[in-house]
């Protein structure tokens, strides 16, 4: 048995510790919203926070998670499921088309601003490079990490 | 204008839909291991991975289960997504054979000794910032210890 | 009482008429219900049951329902895969309806043959025919047979909005609320004419009275069926034309959207799965005795073209199977190569020569106009195979048991996913129930059926539920590609400068079957022709299709003429366009919007490229910056007239997507063969462009003709590979006639 802290909660599991965090969370905690795209650290779809970190969680063992607290995309909103400002700007820049990858999009932004409230154009490539989306959502999402930053910028119609 | 019409779109149309009428065939060989929810068996079942065992290089052979999505530890074996690490203690960073590395590492001068080996996989991207080897980081000392352990073992056959 | 009213009202099979749209039935309960088809019959009575679950809730008709709190839900024949189709479908028929748009549920149509979206059919099968009014009916019946046959419930052919918006959601709306102000004047007792629907309530003005919809479900049911509803014009639409915001947004912002790949069954287990590495050749046998032994392992399966492990954890299925090691048998495929493929297309082009060849199209005498032309132009150009790379794996799960089978997945047609399970186990479509979910991208790929089958076959073996996860080498090299195409052109200028001869001979003709040519520039003579070349891959649609490549290679070309008739590129695309408004206007806007004329920086370029498609015209330029080892491409114009935009926002976030799909190609997309084998694994090798590469896009929209939709899920691919030659070209001289540009040497 492993014991996990998964968005502040412990959970235990029975798996391989070699097991990739990805595949525990999926299958084993039955939270979805973490994706398998590549399975190599190639596409960022899997991004989860390792104390606060984003990590590849399909490429990291789960037994780097010992003692430490992963955050996924449904530890975000608060408990009453209001969004974190970054979902809500991901909503009000309408982001998501197909919607896949942007549950490790929005991991890698939230990690993002935290270490940095106000990055440049520049800062916002480097940090979300690791992030493929097929759909080519990338203007919206600069579009959406300056609108969480607080930078004054155009929202949709509601 | 003369506009010919030909059948090629109505093939496509015709070959995605349809679907013999004969049932696919079986498998041609099912092994079937177990049921679900039967018992393990004991000779089914290796030593589960993380259990104490009895070498450092064996506990490195399971934890380098880690790399090989991307590495592969042969002599002569293919680079994959990461180079191959036959050898490559001992090795200049940047010098597997037609790999292509990031600047970053091609450029970082390093030789890979067991404790820059080490350094670097305890976070290989403050190590060598652009390094394209964004999965891999290993916290615990001594699982680092163990699969360097089963590079240099490995690459001693 | 239900079959009286649909004898009254079905039309007779194959025809194909306005009021053959309209339909109506009784649900249990006495309650009439309309329906609103796409095609002729009735949908009614097998549909209610799977819609109308709700205590309480009436079906309006097939496209809509109103329940008792009023709310409208608009029911969708199509999927959603990033494109924005449930919002925009929905906003078609909830403004026809005047429903409170707070109130508009939405819900995807099951896999019903009773959703056969023929429509789709009949663009799949001839795009471009202009059919005269007075055929239409029996060609519309022609269409309906074949489509209906071939169970086509499609997403796909940029058609959603101008097919089945256009002809049923609003066509559903308009009917539901001519039926609802009917059933409400009688029973007000005043003339319909004197009442008026808003905000899914009815109101009567002079007497200050009004009510929720819901309050005469039921009666407008005993209603006549309004023949022609009647549509309203631009002027009074209210969510059309509106950038509302996407419903399926938020979910897709906090992990809860359930994407195929999230199915989850109560014993439930896992199988990785790897096919033979060469289409067409099967397992002859495999050495499982590592893989036995592993943790988890549950079953080893043979399947004849590819193997399978299902294990507790996907993970685990993933580790045993890549211990297997396999024969495979030997194909004609083994001793393919790239170039040999390439080089095979180019004999078979010669052989062609200037007379054979299926001709697509030919007016006038090109030999003898080019012949006579004051100067000649000619030109090859290649494309390799490309893969669609969905960010979520294929996959599907399915469950076979007691001779009846279930299967979760996210599919572009749905109505086909079901019937490939059904055949692949030999039993009855009604033994098969398919759940559609989200689509992690689909591009083309998801409207294949080989994830289906391949999970059927597994799970009938395992006799338990399983859900079948491709890795990403499995579907980067088991993909339905684009095929990879050789184009040859000769075009022939005059002494002006002005274009006489166009003669262009291609491989391959896949889909739409108007791709490759050019009927909206003025060259008087003109001849198109192709070559089937066969190979081993598979081929599938690809976003945009033909027009992928054709795209390139037309307005590459034009611009290589342009070039030799000493004229700017812009110049002479508006003197090939010159009488076509429309065109004009697109072209003229994209170089306005590009400041076309204003200088660049030295080492930058700017090209333009004109491309309609799918029903929509698109010009875009592209700016590219060249001074470094590697083209950057700054910005892309996008200038679009889809006729009209029903979501504005959601059209251009496709053309922002379409670029980022084009230019993915156009820098780096190649799929490469080497013994018969795909060589491309992961995004390493294929890789797929990065927020840092992705260049500013600017989109302005005119909407040119509100009575004829174009699509805007692919239009905007096509044009943006030839704006970016054509501006490395401007900048460099460096005419790029193969793609991806990884293969040129730019320093």
């Amino acid at each position: 048995m492993i014991t996990l802290n998964v968005n502040g909660q412990a959970k235990e599991v029975d798996v391989d510790p070699a097991t990739p965090i990805l595949w525990v969370v999926r299958e084993n905690l039955k939270m979805t919203g973490t994706k398998f795209g590549c399975g190599v650290a190639l596409c960022g779809a899997c991004t989860v926070h390792l104390d606060g970190k984003p990590i590849r969680s399909c490429s990291t063992p789960v037994s780097e998670a010992d003692g430490k607290a992963i955050t996924t995309i449904e530890g975000l909103a608060e408990e009453d499921g209001t969004f974190s400002k970054v979902q809500q700007a991901w909503v009000d820049q309408q982001v998501a088309q197909c919607g896949y990858c942007q549950s490790g999009q929005i991991m890698s932004a939230t990690a993002l601003l935290k270490n940095n409230s106000n990055p440049s154009d520049e800062q916002i490539d480097a940090a979300m490079a690791g992030n493929i989306c097929r759909c080519g959502t990338y203007v919206r999402i600069r579009k959406a990490i300056k609108t969480a930053a607080g930078a004054p910028s155009e929202t949709q119609e509601a | 204008m003369k506009v010919v019409f030909r059948a090629s779109a109505l093939v496509l149309v015709t070959t995605l839909a349809a679907c013999g009428s004969d049932p696919a065939p079986e498998p041609t060989e099912q092994i079937v291991v177990r049921e679900p929810g039967a018992d393990v068996s004991d000779d089914a079942a290796p030593e589960p991975a993380g259990e104490a065992t009895d070498s450092l290089v064996a506990a490195g052979k399971s934890a380098f289960n880690t790399c090989i999505a991307c590495h592969v530890l042969e002599k002569g074996g293919a680079n994959r997504i990461g180079p191959n690490l036959y050898g490559i203690i001992g090795q200049a960073a940047g010098s597997a054979d037609g790999f292509k590395y990031s600047d970053a590492m091609a450029s970082s001068g390093i030789t890979w000794t067991k404790e820059e080996l080490d350094s670097y996989l305890a976070n290989p991207a403050a190590k060598v910032p652009g390094t394209t080897m964004m999965a891999g980081a290993i916290s615990d000392g001594s699982r680092r210890e163990a699969i360097i352990a089963y590079i240099e073992d490995a690459s001693a056959n | 009482m239900a079959d009286k009213q649909i004898s009254k009202t079905a039309p007779k099979k194959g025809k194909w008429t306005r009021r053959a749209f309209i339909g109506a039935g009784v649900v249990a309960g006495g309650a009439l219900v309309v329906g609103v088809a796409v095609r002729p019959g009735n949908p009614i009575d097998r549909l209610s049951p799977m819609l109308a679950k709700g205590d309480g809730e009436q079906l309006i008709n097939a496209w809509v329902k109103i329940d008792a709190d009023n709310i409208v839900t608009a029911i969708i024949p199509h999927v959603e895969m990033g494109q924005g189709i449930f919002t925009s479908l929905a906003q078609m028929l909830a403004d026809e309806l005047d429903a409170d748009w707070s109130k508009v549920k939405i819900l995807e149509a099951p896999a019903d043959a009773k959703y056969v979206s023929h429509d789709i059919g009949r663009e799949f099968l001839a795009p471009s025919l202009e059919v005269p009014a007075i055929l239409e009916p029996t060609v519309g019946g022609t269409f309906l047979q074949l489509a209906t046959a071939m169970n086509l419930q499609i997403t796909g052919g940029s058609f959603s909005i101008r097919g089945t918006g256009q002809r049923a959601m609003r066509v559903a709306g308009a009917a539901a609320k001519e039926m609802l102000l009917a059933a409400a004047a009688e029973e007000w007792n005043v003339p319909a004419g004197e009442l008026r629907a808003e905000n899914s309530m009815i109101l009567h003005d002079k007497s200050s009275k009004s009510a929720p919809f819901a309050d005469f479900a039921a009666a407008a049911a005993e209603q006549g069926l309004p023949n022609k509803p009647k549509l309203k014009s631009p002027k009074d639409y209210k969510l059309m034309g509106k950038a509302i915001a996407r419903t399926d947004i938020p979910e897709k912002s906090n992990g809860t959207a359930l994407f195929g790949i999230d199915a989850d069954l109560p014993g439930m287990k896992y199988a990785a799965v790897k096919a033979a590495p060469v289409v067409g050749a099967t397992v002859e046998s495999m050495n499982a005795d590592t893989a036995k032994t592993m943790p988890g392992v549950l079953q080893i399966l043979n399947m004849g073209n590819f193997i399978a492990v299902v294990a507790d954890g996907y993970w685990q299925a993933e580790q045993a199977l890549g211990t297997i090691e396999a024969k495979y048998s030997k194909t004609e495929g083994d001793t393919l190569d790239q170039d040999a493929l390439f080089k095979r297309y180019a004999t078979m082009l010669d052989e062609a020569g200037d007379k054979d060849g299926d001709v697509e199209t030919e007016e006038g005498d090109v030999g003898e106009a080019f012949a006579s032309a004051a100067t000649k132009v000619e030109a090859e150009y290649k494309v390799p195979f490309l893969a669609h790379a969905t960010m979520e794996p294929m996959n599907c799960t399915a469950w076979v048991r007691d001779g009846k089978c279930d299967v979760w997945s996210g599919h572009q047609a749905p109505l086909m996913a079901r019937k490939a399970a059904a055949d692949t186990l030999g039993i009855d479509m009604d033994d098969v129930t398919y759940h559609n979910a989200y689509l992690g991208g689909g591009f083309g790929r998801r409207s294949e059926n080989d994830a289906i089958i391949m999970a059927t076959r597994i799970a009938k073996a395992a006799k338990y539920p399983v859900k079948m996860i491709w890795s990403r080498e499995e579907d980067t090299m088991q993909d339905h590609y684009r095929p990879s195409a050789t184009s040859r052109f000769q075009g022939g200028l005059d002494k002006d400068g002005k274009a006489v001869s166009w003669s262009n001979i291609h491989t391959h003709l896949f889909d739409p079957q108007e791709a490759p040519t050019v009927p909206y520039y003025n060259i008087a003579n003109h001849k198109i022709r192709k070559i089937d070349v066969p190979t081993h891959l598979r081929f599938g649609p690809w976003r945009s299709v033909d027009h992928s490549q054709h795209g390139f290679f037309i307005e590459s070309f034009v611009d290589e003429m342009a070039h030799a008739a000493g004229k700017d590129g812009y110049a002479f695309r508006r003197e090939l366009l010159a009488g076509s408004a429309r065109h004009l206007a697109v072209l003229d806007k994209a170089a306005e919007m590009s400041g076309w004329d204003k200088p660049l920086p030295e080492g930058h370029g700017r090209g333009i490229a004109f491309v309609p498609s799918f029903g929509t015209i698109i010009a875009e330029v592209a700016e590219v910056d060249m001074t470094g080892k590697k083209p950057k491409v700054k910005k892309i114009f996008v200038a679009a007239d889809p006729g009209f935009a029903v979501n504005p926002d959601g059209f251009a976030a496709q053309m922002e997507s379409s670029i980022a799909y084009g230019l993915t190609a156009t820098l780096f997309g190649e799929i490469s063969v080497k013994d018969g084998a795909v060589q491309q694994s992961n995004f390493h090798d294929y890789p797929i462009l990065r927020i840092n590469e992705m260049p500013d896009v600017a989109v302005e929209i005119i909407n040119g003709d509100h009575k004829r939709l174009g699509g805007a899920g692919e239009p905007g691919l096509p044009p943006l590979a030839p704006a970016v030659t054509n501006a490395i070209f401007a900048a460099t001289g460096n005419r790029v006639r193969e793609l991806p540009l990884s293969k040129v040497d730019f320093a």
